[in-house]
């Protein structure tokens, strides 16, 4: 189903609507401006509408205890007064302002601007993840041109075209299309028309989307990241229990699936007696958390246990690193490795535990820049400051408890940069 | 391969009593696979199987789930016939066939259909609900290559889609010529196919307001995927009636079975409806947590072993579905052997993570 102009076609009007779009695009970007108060009170109304049960039907395929965290995060995050909160910790003065005089140049107005269009391919590995990537193309006035993913299940369309239902005039700047992820045509053409593409995904979709970018067209890239933990003298830390049981929960319950989640645990070690001693405490403490953890649906459980096992094979047959060293627990396992690379583990509550003495954190970081961004941290509070600044100069962008480690934090940016900003520009008029 | 020659040779197709020649079969294909496909030996020593001494029962087996089979291709000697499986995100799984495995699976079909009564010395006229076999369609040939396995005594084969330079398309007008034809004829007519072809035709004979009176001893026979089996299972009672109304075909003459390409043993409906496990395979339901067996009349993974095949490491599988073995020893049918209910399947494999990089967009394309 494609969503165009407010209206929604059959998937195979694809090309002759593209064309259309071409048309349409000067004339819309000749118009007014969007008004992120539009966006925002549209979004402000879904909220509302959701919190009433409005969308209870639509929300049926997620387990319950998820459908309540959606609506807790939903209830603070789209409301009106964090999305005013969110474009000023963005954009900063979003307001035209006027360079001070300077003798013998000109002056001239400064303001932010839309890039125009935007074309968002949105990856579906987060659910709304379409949803919210467009809504921030529109709260910066930008016209959007969305991908869906090939999973989306009918949900960021509905989402979508709720938002049209309460401001109308929203339907200039959203043109949804459900094109497959093989028609590169289509693909390339909707890249064509647009400014920027904003696209989410592994370092194989990004490289498969430079190849499909018009070389002018700017790419702003959310790539792929992993997480970890680093535990340094846990027996000298303030309940490093309390702290591991945290993590061991943050494991459980992302399931090591996010950008954020903790994949490996380091520790401040080079000795691998220590390594397997730690593995050796932590096994009980996961297995306590995934067991709390467990969902009731059978075909999830069911699932993940076949995922893990499908992995645990390829690991026999060298298509995964063979591990020697595994600490089996009930729906999860402690995977020890003698070397210290930041990789992805098996998932699904199936952790790394590593040597890294603080040492050899730098050289380590800076071999995996290109996919650093969340920490958690356990060590005594006297070391706290020194590791952490040691971390970001390193190349990292959040340090975190580590039961927060895929926490939101309003706020926060998005792997170094703030959203909103990447999506718009900086115009100089001389005065 | 002599045990399985026995196994697939038995006279009664439900034989309870063959449960240790079922083992030593598996012993003796476990030891051809572990000796001649070095990635199913690999496994089996990470598993901690490193020969048959170590299977004790057929719970015992190292399984190979279908998910892996669809990211990696076994390999193990010669074969005669690859067929691979339908995979909804586009993976696919390949499962190669020697000779012997073929000569097995036609016994086995042809013990099977006629203990079902689907198979008589009567030739018989067949329609089928599917695609004439064709060079660029892989999952086809397969599918229907298996299906062909018990057309035999077959006068006349009629196929319902037909390959154009458009792609497939339904010949229907030559249908309705030949039903017109058979229904003056006195050799029985057999439909075979996937219900959800079968349930198309019915339609379209419905639409036009179509109704035939078949020969004597017609039959419907229904075969496809677990998947498509459960998922049309709500259909069914319109389905016996399409059937009556159209064609003049009795509930009792509609019979079903299913497999799969990993698992190409032939499950039939006994008059009951039950699904019974035949002597060529056995079933385990393992825990959803812990794989572990957990016995009958409990939901859990269901885990597929035969011995029949030694081209490709399909000795004991495991799908994607969840089902519930259930005691036969009280199926009116006289058969006694346990029988299987498909209650579902696994939640998508397409796990959402970012940390892996969604693989979802773009997959593979070179541009
Ligand atoms: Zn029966």
């Amino acid at each position: 189903m494609i969503l165009f102009d407010g209206k929604t076609y059959e998937s195979s009007e694809q090309d002759r609507l593209l064309n259309e779009l071409e048309e349409r695009i000067p004339v819309i970007l000749s118009k007014e401006q969007l008004s992120p108060e539009v966006v925002i009170d549209a979004v402000e109304q879904l909220r509302v509408d959701l919190l009433k049960g409005r969308f209870d039907d639509l929300l049926t395929a997620f387990p319950e205890d998820t459908v309540e965290t959606y609506k807790q995060q939903a209830e603070a995050l789209l409301s009106k007064e964090h999305l005013h909160k969110k474009l000023v910790t963005e954009l900063g003065n979003t307001e035209e302002y006027v360079t001070d005089k300077i003798d013998g140049f000109s002056q001239i107005k400064v303001k932010k601007m839309p890039l125009g269009v935007l074309f968002h391919i949105a990856a579906g590995n987060m659910d709304f993840l379409p949803a919210y990537s467009l809504a921030e193309g529109l709260m910066t006035g930008n016209i959007n041109i969305l991908k869906l993913p090939s999973a989306d299940n009918g949900l960021s369309l509905k989402l979508i075209m709720q938002l049209i239902e309460y401001r109308p005039e929203l339907k200039d700047y959203i043109y949804v299309f459900d094109t497959a992820s093989t028609d590169i045509q289509g693909m390339r053409k909707m890249a064509e028309l647009s400014n920027a593409i904003s696209v989410w995904g592994s370092d194989m979709a990004i490289e498969a989307v430079r190849g499909l970018a018009p070389t002018g067209a700017k790419i702003i890239e959310w790539g792929q990241k992993l997480g970890f933990c680093y535990v340094s003298k846990p027996g000298e830390s303030a309940d490093a229990d309390a702290k591991l049981e945290g993590l061991a929960k943050h494991i459980a319950t992302t399931k090591q699936l996010l950008c954020s989640s903790c994949q490996i645990i380091y520790i401040d070690t080079e000795d691998m007696n220590e390594v397997k001693a730690f593995a050796e405490r932590f096994l009980p403490i996961l297995e306590t958390a995934v067991n709390g953890n467990a969902t009731q649906e059978i075909g999830i459980r069911a699932r993940d246990t076949l995922v893990s096992y499908t992995q645990r094979l390829k690991s026999y047959l060298g298509e995964e690193d063979r591990r020697d060293n595994v600490l089996r627990g009930k729906g999860c396992s402690v995977i020890i490795a003698e070397d210290s690379a930041l990789e992805l583990s098996p998932m699904m509550c199936n952790v790394l535990v590593k040597r890294l003495p603080r040492k050899d954190i730098g050289k380590v970081l800076y071999a995996h820049r290109y996919h650093l961004q969340t920490a958690g941290l356990i060590c005594p509070d006297e070391d706290r400051k020194s590791i952490s600044e040691l971390f970001v100069q390193c190349g990292l962008i959040r340090v975190t408890e580590p039961k927060d480690m895929s926490a939101y934090f309003p706020g926060e940016c998005h792997d170094g940069e703030y959203a909103l900003n990447r999506y718009m520009r900086i115009v100089n008029i001389e005065c | 391969m002599k045990l399985r020659r026995k196994l697939f040779s038995s006279k009664d197709p439900y034989d309870c009593t063959k449960q240790q020649l079922f083992l030593d079969a598996c012993k003796e294909n476990f030891n051809h696979l572990i000796n001649n496909c070095d990635d199913y030996k690999k496994i089996c020593e990470g598993l901690d199987i490193h020969s048959s001494e170590d299977i004790k029962g057929v719970e015992d087996i190292p399984i190979i789930p279908t998910m892996l089979m669809k990211q990696h291709d076994f390999r193990s000697g010669r074969y005669m016939v690859m067929a691979t499986s339908s995979g909804t995100s586009g993976k696919k799984s390949h499962v190669r066939f020697e000779f012997g495995a073929l000569w097995s699976a036609l016994k086995m079909s042809i013990r099977v259909t006629r203990y079902h009564g689907i198979m008589t010395a009567k030739p018989c006229r067949y329609i089928v609900m599917g695609y004439k076999p064709h060079r660029s369609n892989k999952t086809a040939v397969a599918k229907t290559a298996y299906l062909t396995t018990f057309l035999a005594p077959a006068i006349s084969r009629k196929f319902i889609l037909k390959h154009t330079s458009e792609g497939y398309k339904p010949d229907f007008e030559s249908i309705v010529e030949a039903l017109k034809k058979y229904e003056k004829g006195k050799a029985p007519v057999r439909f075979m196919g996937f219900p959800s072809y079968t349930f198309f035709l019915f339609r379209l004979l419905e639409e036009r307001g179509l109704s035939f009176k078949l020969p004597k001893g017609s039959k419907v026979m229904l075969g496809g995927g677990w998947k498509q089996f459960y998922q049309e299972a709500a259909d069914k009672e319109t389905f016996y009636k399409l059937a009556k109304k159209t064609l003049n075909i009795d509930e009792e003459n509609i019979v079903e079975f299913f497999g799969a390409v990993e698992h190409p043993i032939l499950y039939t409906d006994c008059a009951y409806h039950h699904f019974h496990v035949p002597v060529y395979s056995n079933i385990v339901i393992r825990d959803p947590d812990t794989l572990e067996p957990i016995g009958m009349e409990k939901t859990g993974l269901v885990n597929l072993i035969s011995p029949l095949c030694k081209a490709t490491p399909i000795l004991s599988i495991m799908t994607d579905d969840l089902g519930i073995l259930h005691d036969g020893a009280n199926c009116p049918c006289g058969v006694k052997s346990p029988y299987l209910e498909i209650v579902g399947r696994v939640a998508p494999d397409d796990i959402k993570t970012c940390a892996a990089g969604a693989a979802d967009i773009l997959q593979g394309v070179k541009v």
